[in-house]
């Protein structure tokens, strides 16, 4: 039986072989698209958009539904045969044996909500009894589901989790699926996205750059300053790009190396260039390290809530996060430099055999980090208006924080920027979830920390020590 | 290697030698440092930094890559948690204070070691997770600073003595270590960290080693917490951060190994205080507006820098394996030493004669056999020597005290610890210094103090 470990090279990639699983596809698709249907009347909007967006829905989850199917197959054929031996003690006690843990948190979880629900009168509503039924499911899913799929746990972990999160915020917050609302949540998901695309790269290669934030903080107020000198915008703008492509450079080079350190010395090194930065716009002028200067128009048109792409109100960041995403997932799989940067993640040492430059790509990482945060600082520029240093600093940890929830390994050699997306939106939709209810920026902060643990133990666990030796 | 034995600190070159060079400049460039008050709250100053980088140390010699970056907001976490029960009256007396305090940090770190030992998650991301958790919550605690320490910690902050309750845990802290040190359980970590396989098989119960070094981190953060709550009298959420940015560069400035198995109290406590001199030394240059940029450009360089000299461990070790970091400390503490006398008595020979008078026979006794090429320009004082005479007698010296040292360091280098005349000569030395600092404050007293090259710290 030949394993189909990469589906989507197979030419019936979207098509599962069993009939049953398409019909089954088809009918789950249509009931949901007859309940968007439904509703999208109920809410009383026009019925070209209903239409519209009920077909663009279905067609995208009848295509997701397939997709998962194959993978589902693939590894189904593939653990057959040994599930087909191990079942041979039936019975209610290996029930309890294989899915303990399942069983245990499932259990608190019920007694938990029954406890509150019975205590509060205030939570007794809708949205939270669908709120629990979904993190149960999320929990079966993870448990049980995930195993058998080929590849790519944690990304179908972290759809499911993205569309509860949805579900829920739909729910219990009015106007969350309003245009301004999905609008600011891409916005922001593209600034991050974009500064996670070097990250993930790093990560790729078992590395960590924590020089992001203040290169972003950096290249925010450099570029003001170019501009506030008189250089022309778009000049100071590939001159920014160029500056820190080679900041990402020097990085990649100091801590070839260092690479068990690459952490302690890109955070080094981001302190140095945030502090030289400052030093340099300071120089001559009266407000020590923040700069003033006209943003230029076509910069804020890039980056604000408000702006146009070829007439469409959507910001030509988000666009431009889409299309960066597309070429970093693309080349991560199709090219060699991609490959080559998962077999160098994987294992150095028959990467190096088979004649791959560990320091190219090492250095090469490190550049195009430099280079998308230096990106990303340039843009949020256009987004306030006014150079800070200090823009980039919860960009610290986030982008680390995305990385691991979408499951690329910090190890090196998993993952990829597919997932990284799927972190990044996860974030974002739950820190807009979070404000919604109206917690406070540190409670969000406070809850972020405790998701990354868990999201990270369902697929990042390392092997015993036992199986090590 | 059969010289290897000796050679196994060479790590420490490196921080001992940045030591001195920095103990030099801010002696000379600031030298209020070098009296009573000066050091008093340089003492008080840099022990939370020193703690922080302790707790970092213990875990990082337990190898998996443990940097907690989560040090600094747990130690804000406790600070706030302090200030807050202080405010509440629930814990104000001081074994309250302790308990809750050193309690919090073990709790934390348990539960960190929990995690790693039975999720088997990689360690950054339960710190990474600890860290966005902690500073969350902190802000909660406490949303901006304020609050005020308990009544009975106001006089620890002062500084005005180096013999504070602050110094007094410093050394608490760091002879519990070195007793620590002396066990199996202390080789069992090292093995553990340097290679945990090899440590599995060969029957070390590592998860229980592993625990131990957690609690013993958590110890080490409740101490420093309180010495922060000491030094700032009040509580504050936003500095968690920035300790635990400026912990890690102490501790990858004092030589110790972030992939684990190398380190101890000596580096940790020497990049501690090579950072703080950084601060102090940039201090007292004058960049106007721009002196917070420097320093923090300083810092990264700093960091940097000291990272790619760990490269040059294995070259050091390699062909200075014959000079012992202790020995060479003990030189190079001498030589500052004597910057420190010179530059602080200078004043008093200068201006108030009858003053230094009782400090000048100390000061030529006992330093002038060590001290001679530093030292002899203002300490020594043979009136009936011809200036040949004089010459000489200062040759003969200087190349006596060359010779001995260098035997003594090369003979050092093979001893994995002190022997026992360091230990008196170093306790020599430190007596001296607090003889002649004492003598200065009072010289000052005296007459109204002249030293206006220096900015306070």
């Amino acid at each position: 039986m030949s394993q189909t470990y990469l589906p989507a090279r197979s030419s019936s990639a979207f098509i599962p072989r069993s009939r049953a699983l398409v019909w089954l596809n088809l009918a789950l698709t249509f009931i949901v698209g007859a309940i968007g249907f439904g509703l999208g009347f109920w809410q009383g909007i026009s019925a070209q958009q209903v239409i519209l967006y009920t077909v663009v829905l279905v067609a995208i989850l009848f295509g997701l539904l397939n997709y998962i199917a194959v993978i589902f197959e693939g590894r189904l054929d593939a653990t057959a045969t040994p599930e087909a031996t191990n079942e041979t003690a039936e019975g209610p006690r290996s029930l309890w044996a294989n899915n303990r843990i399942v069983i245990v948190v499932m259990v608190t979880m019920l007694i938990v909500y029954l406890l509150i629900t019975a205590t509060v009168p205030t939570f007794r509503t809708l949205g939270n009894l669908i709120a629990f039924l979904l993190l149960e499911a999320i929990l079966v899913f993870a448990f049980k589901v995930s195993n058998r799929f080929s590849h790519g746990r944690s990304a179908f972990i972290g759809l499911i989790v993205l569309l509860a999160l949805i579900v829920i915020s739909s729910f219990t917050i009015s106007g969350f699926l309003s245009a301004a609302n999905i609008r600011a949540i891409l916005l922001f998901a593209a600034f991050l996205g974009i500064a996670c695309i070097g990250q993930t790269l790093v990560a790729l290669l078992g590395g960590l750059d924590l020089s992001i934030p203040f290169v972003i903080g950096a290249s925010n107020i450099g570029l003001l300053f170019l501009v506030s000198l008189g250089v022309p915008p778009w000049l100071a703008f590939c001159f920014v790009l160029i500056i820190g492509g080679g900041i990402g450079f020097l990085n990649g080079v100091l801590s070839y190396r260092l690479q068990g350190q690459a952490l302690i010395l890109t955070l080094g090194m981001g302190f140095a260039v945030a502090g030289l930065v400052q030093i340099l716009t300071s120089i001559g002028s009266s407000f020590s390290g923040n700069v003033f200067a006209p943003v230029p128009k076509w910069l804020q048109n890039l980056a604000a809530m408000n702006g146009k792409t070829f007439g469409l109100s959507v910001p030509p960041t988000i666009i431009l996060w889409i299309v960066l995403a597309i070429i970093v997932i693309v080349g991560l799989r199709y090219t060699a430099y991609g490959r080559h940067i998962y077999a160098l993640g994987g294992n150095r040492r028959s990467a190096k055999l088979i004649g791959i430059s560990e320091f190219k790509y090492w250095t090469l990482a490190y550049t195009i980090s430099g280079i998308s945060a230096a990106l990303t600082g340039s843009l949020l520029l256009g987004w306030s208006g006014g150079g800070f240093i200090g823009v980039g600093d919860q960009y610290l940890f986030t982008t680390l924080a995305a990385v691991v929830i979408g499951g690329t390994s910090l190890m090196g050699g998993l993952g990829g920027y597919g997932y990284t997306v799927i972190g990044v939106l996860v974030l974002q939709v739950l820190s807009s979830f979070l404000i919604g209810i109206g917690l406070k920026y540190e409670w969000q902060q406070f809850i972020f920390g405790l998701l990354i643990l868990p999201m990270v133990a369902l697929y990042g666990r390392a092997p015993h020590i036992r199986a090590q030796v | 290697m059969s010289q290897s034995r000796g050679s196994q600190n060479t790590y420490l070159l490196v921080p001992i030698l940045l030591i001195a060079l920095l103990l030099g400049t801010a002696v000379i460039r600031g030298p209020n440092l070098v009296s009573m008050a000066g050091f008093g709250s340089a003492i008080i100053v840099a022990a939370p930094l020193i703690f922080a980088t302790f707790s970092l140390m213990s875990l990082a010699v337990a190898g998996r890559g443990t940097v907690d970056l989560a040090v600094g907001p747990l130690l804000a976490f406790i600070n706030v948690s302090l200030v807050r029960l202080n405010g509440l009256e629930v814990v104000t007396g001081p074994f309250g204070v302790f308990f809750v305090a050193i309690g919090i940090g073990v709790l934390y770190q348990l539960l960190f070691a929990l995690i790693i030992i039975f999720v088997r998650v990689q360690p950054i991301i339960v710190a990474l997770s600890g860290f966005l958790a902690l500073t969350g919550i902190n802000l909660v605690i406490l949303p901006r600073p304020g609050g005020s320490a308990p009544e009975w910690m106001l006089s620890w902050g002062v500084g005005t003595t180096i013999f504070s309750p602050v110094l007094l845990l410093l050394l608490l802290a760091i002879g519990g270590w070195l007793l620590f040190t002396v066990t199996s359980f202390y080789s069992n970590l090292r093995l553990m960290g340097y290679d945990e396989r090899a440590a599995y098989t060969s029957g070390v119960r590592i998860n229980l080693v592993r625990v131990g070094a957690h609690i013993i981190a958590g110890i080490f953060v409740g101490l420093g917490a309180i010495c922060y709550t000491a030094l700032i009298a009040s509580g504050d959420p936003t500095q968690g951060t920035t300790m635990t940015l400026t912990a890690v560069t102490a501790l990858v400035l004092g030589g110790v190994s972030l992939s684990g198995g190398r380190g101890g109290v000596t580096g940790a406590l020497l990049g501690a205080v090579n950072l703080f001199l950084i601060g102090y030394v940039l201090a007292t240059f004058n960049f106007g507006a721009t002196q917070a940029f420097v320093t923090q450009l300083f810092y990264g360089l700093i960091l940097v820098l000291s990272l790619l000299l760990t490269l040059l461990v294995p070259v050091i070790g390699r062909y200075l394996y014959f000079i012992s970091p202790f020995a060479a400390f003990i030189v190079l503490g001498a030589i500052v030493v004597g910057i420190m006398l010179q530059v602080s008595t200078y004043d008093a020979y200068v201006l108030a004669d009858a003053a230094a008078g009782a400090a000048k026979p100390a000061a030529t006794g006992a330093a002038g056999y060590f001290l001679l090429p530093i030292a002899d320009g203002g300490v020594l004082g043979f009136v009936d020597l011809s200036p040949i005479q004089r010459m000489a007698m200062i040759g003969v010296a200087a190349l006596a005290v060359l010779v001995f040292t260098a035997r003594m360091i090369v003979a050092e280098a093979a001893a994995v610890r002190f022997g026992a005349f360091m230990y008196v000569f170093i306790g020599g030395l430190i007596l001296l210094l607090f003889f002649v600092v004492g003598e200065q404050t009072h010289a000052d007293s005296v007459s109204p103090p002249q030293q206006s090259s220096g900015v306070s710290p």
